[in-house]
This record gives C-alpha cells, sequence and structure tokens, in this order.
C-alpha cells in the first residue's frame, strides 16, 4: 500500500534533512513510525499525505506515484485518513459538523450524511453529542471528533501523527482502542510517535528513525496484521 | 443542487462570520461606484444633449442666382446622391425671406422695403449620422465646391469642430476614468477578500487535509465577492438616486428655470441593470485575483 524508495527531503536553508529512507507497508498492516523529536517522523507523514514533495526517490501511496507532477492531490487525500496530535477541528463549528465535512468536500448532502455522521461518533464512543461545540470537549473528545472525521469515509488507510500527543493515559488507551479495531476491520495504519511506552505496549512493527535516517526495524515476534488483501 | 446550497449556505456564514470587514468592502465598493455612476450620469445626459445638437449639424449651401425648374430638379438630384448627404432642400429667396420674418417676429419691421432677391436662394443639406463631425462634414463640402452653381458653403465649422472635440472629450473621459475606477475596485476587491481567506486559512487549511478540491474551496469566495459586488453596486444606484433628487430640491431658482429647457434624466432601467451586472463582475473577478494568490493547492 506505501512505498518510499531511497527518498531524500531537503529544506533550504535548513539543518534538517531526511536522508535515504526506504520503507514499505503493506495492506492491513499497523506500523508505527518512531523516534525522537526532531527524527523525521513528521516529514514522513507529510509526504504520505502530499504537502510536501520529496527532494529525490520514490513515494507510492494506494498504487500512486506521488513524487513527481501529481495534481490531483485531493484525490489521492479522499483514499486516506488524517490524524494529527493537534486535532484540527474547526472551532466555530459543532462535532457533527467537523465530522460531515469529509463528507461534504466528497458532494455528499442530507439525511444520508446524519446518519453516517451519528454512526462515525458512535464508533468512537461520542454519541448523542453531535451538537455540541468543540469547546465543550476535552482534549481526548476533541482527538476522538477527529478520528471520527477521518473514519466516515472509511478509508483503506490512516495516517496518525503523534495522535496521543497531547493524551493523558487513560485517553491513550481509549484512541489507541479504537486505533486497533479499525485496524482489525482491515484498516492500513501508519502512526508516528515518539512515545517509547505506546510502542512497547502494542505488539506492531516498528519503524525507527534517528535525526533523518532510518536506524531500525523491529518486527515484533506477536505482530499483527489484519490479513485484508493487498489493493 | 445540494452544491448549490451548500455553497450560498457557506458565503452566507463567511459574510456574517466576518461581518465588519464584509460591509467595508461593501462600502468602498459604493463609493467607487458611486463616483463612476456620478459620472457616467452626467456623460449620459451630457450625450444627450449633444446628440440634439448633433441633429442640428447641417450645410447651407448658397446659390449664385435661382435656377431654372428644370436645371433645380438636376441639382437636388445630383446633391442627394453625394456620399454623406442625407436630403437636400432647395429654399428660394422668397421663402428666404419669410424665414427671416419669422425669426425677427416683432422687429419684422427691419425688413420694410427690402427686396427678397437680396438674399440668394440656398441648398439645405443635411447630413447622414456619421458625417456630422467635424472631419465628415468637410468629405461632403468638398463635394459640394464641385458644384459651379454654388456660390458659399456654411456649415458653422467652429461650432461643430467645437462640439466634435467636447464629444470626444466627454467619451474619453467616460473611459479612462471607468478604467482606473475599474482597475481599484478590482484591487480593492481583491485585498479585502485576500483579507477574509486569510481570517480563514486554519479553515482552508483542514478542508485541503480532508481532501476539498480548490473548487470546492474558492467556489464560496467567489460567490462572496459576486454578492459584495452586487450589494456595493445597489448601494451607489441608491445613494446616486438620492443625489440626483437632492439636486433638484436644493438648485436656485433661476438654474432650476433654465435646466427646465434641458431635462435632466436620471439612468435608464437597461443601464441600471448593466451597471449591477457590472458590479458582481468586478466582485467575481475581485475574488479570483485574491484566490488565485492565496488558495494554492500547498496542503
Amino acid at each position: 500500500m506505501i512505498q518510499m524508495i531511497h527518498v531524500h527531503k531537503t529544506y533550504p536553508n535548513q539543518f534538517f534533512t531526511l536522508s535515504d529512507i526506504s520503507l514499505e507497508v503493506s495492506t492491513g498492516e499497523f506500523v508505527f513510525v518512531a523516534g525522537p523529536s526532531g527524527s523525521g517522523k513528521t516529514t514522513i507523514m507529510r509526504l504520505l499525505f502530499c504537502a510536501e514533495k520529496a527532494t529525490s526517490g520514490e513515494v507510492i501511496v494506494n498504487g500512486i506515484q506521488i513524487t513527481q507532477g501529481f495534481g490531483s492531490i485531493h484525490q489521492l487525500r479522499r483514499t486516506m485518513g488524517v490524524v494529527f496530535q493537534d486535532s484540527k477541528l474547526l472551532q466555530d463549528r459543532s462535532v457533527s459538523e467537523n465530522v460531515a465535512l469529509s463528507l461534504e468536500v466528497r458532494g455528499q448532502f442530507g439525511k444520508g450524511v446524519r446518519d453516517k455522521v451519528s454512526d462515525a461518533l458512535f464508533e468512537v464512543g461520542l454519541q448523542g453529542r453531535e451538537k455540541d461545540s468543540i469547546f465543550s470537549l476535552s482534549a481526548g473528545e476533541q482527538q476522538r471528533v477527529a478520528i471520527a472525521r477521518a473514519l466516515i469515509t472509511h478509508p483503506p488507510l490512516l495516517l496518525l501523527d503523534e495522535p496521543t500527543g497531547n493524551l493523558d493515559h487513560q485517553m491513550t488507551t481509549d484512541v489507541m482502542e479504537i486505533f486497533s479495531q479499525l485496524h482489525q476491520k482491515g484498516t492500513t495504519i501508519v502512526l508516528a510517535t515518539h512515545n517509547t511506552e505506546l510502542l512497547h505496549q502494542y505488539p506492531y512493527r516498528r519503524i525507527t528513525l534517528q535525526a533523518g535516517k532510518r536506524v531500525e526495524e523491529e518486527k515484533r515476534p506477536d505482530a499483527v496484521t489484519s490479513g485484508a488483501p493487498d489493493i | 443542487m445540494f452544491f448549490l446550497r451548500y455553497f450560498f449556505r457557506r458565503t452566507l456564514q463567511n459574510i456574517r462570520g466576518n461581518l465588519l470587514l464584509n460591509l467595508g468592502t461593501i462600502s468602498v465598493i459604493a463609493i467607487s461606484m458611486l463616483i463612476f455612476s456620478a459620472f457616467s450620469l452626467i456623460a449620459f445626459n451630457l450625450t444627450s444633449l449633444l446628440k440634439v445638437w448633433e441633429d442640428k449639424i447641417e450645410i447651407i449651401a448658397y446659390l449664385k442666382r435661382r435656377p431654372a425648374p428644370g436645371d433645380l430638379d438636376v441639382l437636388l438630384k445630383n446633391v442627394s446622391l453625394l456620399h454623406g448627404v442625407e436630403r437636400a432642400k432647395y429654399i428660394s429667396s422668397s421663402e428666404a425671406m419669410s424665414f427671416m420674418e419669422t425669426k425677427l417676429g416683432s422687429q419684422r419691421n427691419l425688413l420694410e422695403g427690402v427686396q427678397p432677391d437680396v438674399l440668394p436662394p440656398s441648398l439645405e443639406i443635411q447630413l447622414a449620422k456619421e458625417y456630422r463631425n467635424s472631419v465628415r462634414i468637410k468629405e461632403v463640402v468638398s463635394q459640394l465646391r464641385q458644384f459651379s452653381q454654388i456660390e458659399e458653403i456654411q456649415y458653422g465649422k467652429e461650432w461643430v469642430e467645437t462640439f466634435s472635440g467636447l464629444l470626444h472629450v466627454v467619451r474619453v473621459t467616460q473611459w479612462i476614468l471607468g478604467g482606473l475606477l475599474i482597475a481599484a475596485m478590482t484591487f480593492i476587491i481583491a485585498n479585502t477578500v485576500q483579507l477574509t481567506i486569510s481570517s480563514r486559512r486554519e479553515e482552508i487549511g483542514v478542508m485541503h487535509l480532508v481532501g476539498a478540491s480548490p473548487a470546492f474551496i474558492q467556489v464560496p469566495f467567489y460567490i462572496e465577492g459576486l454578492v459584495q459586488g452586487l450589494l456595493g453596486a445597489q448601494l451607489a444606484i441608491v445613494l446616486l438616486f438620492l443625489l440626483y433628487k437632492l439636486f433638484f430640491i436644493y438648485i436656485p431658482l433661476p438654474v432650476k428655470e433654465s435646466l427646465e429647457k434641458v431635462p435632466i434624466a436620471f439612468m435608464p432601467p437597461e443601464t441600471i441593470v448593466w451597471f449591477l451586472s457590472g458590479g458582481m463582475v468586478l466582485g467575481f473577478f475581485g475574488s479570483l485575483v485574491a484566490s488565485i494568490k492565496i488558495l494554492k493547492y500547498s496542503g
């Protein structure tokens, strides 16, 4: 589902570079991208959802070569869900309006959307909170709204960049439980984190970065794949 | 249909969310368009007045002597066939005398004892519309000079040249001022829309993130520009109409009396429709310029 082949990323007038990164994520896998702050985790995620272009090398997502001359970024993003550390919710809109946004940009409106929003909120444990304002929610609840917005379109791929970074232990456990369930249903998940506790707690493959280089890959003996077919 | 409803709902929410900024934009558009429309109204009335005068431009060709009846018909026919001549009419010496008496009115006794033969017979030549200007009237005059029966030609050369010059100045000024105001309004609208877009940068970023197409993000801004342009143009028309009415209320009586002979009209309905459409086009164009600059799909 994801392939990065000898990818380099440099920024003008900046010290940081991403050097010769190659990795592969199969359909149905749950993979951690681990490493300390500044190691290049977020850069990899930004390359995968086309917020940036690689300086050299190849990036292939869902069979689409996105490194050079790829025009239809929004079409690519419709094949994935993205969640960040800061939930990136629209503060002036209600919970349901935030979640419905993913469908509205795809031209879906009306009662069908309301039903799907309710289902997505049920999945993240926020049923009945449709009309609440974002301000009235805790950080964990806001992150769940962001997850509902990402999963409402049933994307085959979820990119999660430090999704538990602002959450306490209990909230982290709750949110990780949602991701585990989605993975069991066949969703491919790439989760970037520096939380070592999380890495030890969950039995998924780990790709570790250090100063923009890939230093280690560990496939845990008990690593789990959902068994979904490759796209 | 759902898309349209969504876009209009978003546009209204955007306007409500940035009410002060939008009111500012609409006011600036209204003031700019008021200046333009006021000048257009003056130009419109001046052009109407000039058109009335334009219809009066004609050539008088004085004949050497009274032509024989057969020769007169040939002369009239030949003159009528010239390029630029719409109609030619023979004025005999006695008709010229009667005309003069009518013109003198109560002072007609000044003409007592004067024989009609003193006034030469003439041809009154009306010109085709496109020849009623200082340049093309000369083409007709030079053709008339070829006729041996014609002694002298008068067409109020200085007056025609002044009139043509004035008409030209009014039209050129209208276009230059119009062009400048259009450029200024586009710039103003583009900048204010840019401000509203900047104030919603976070929202636009989230929409990019969830897969919104550039058109999906841009269309509400275009509609916002259309609405701003339409409301601004409407406000300008209303203000202009109030000024037009106030002008007649507050002008001194002697000026008012002299203006009765020169009717001053408000813009005709079709011009108002054009004006409102122009406001919408400007609003749209301003939004387009702003969104091209800001809404590039960078992620």
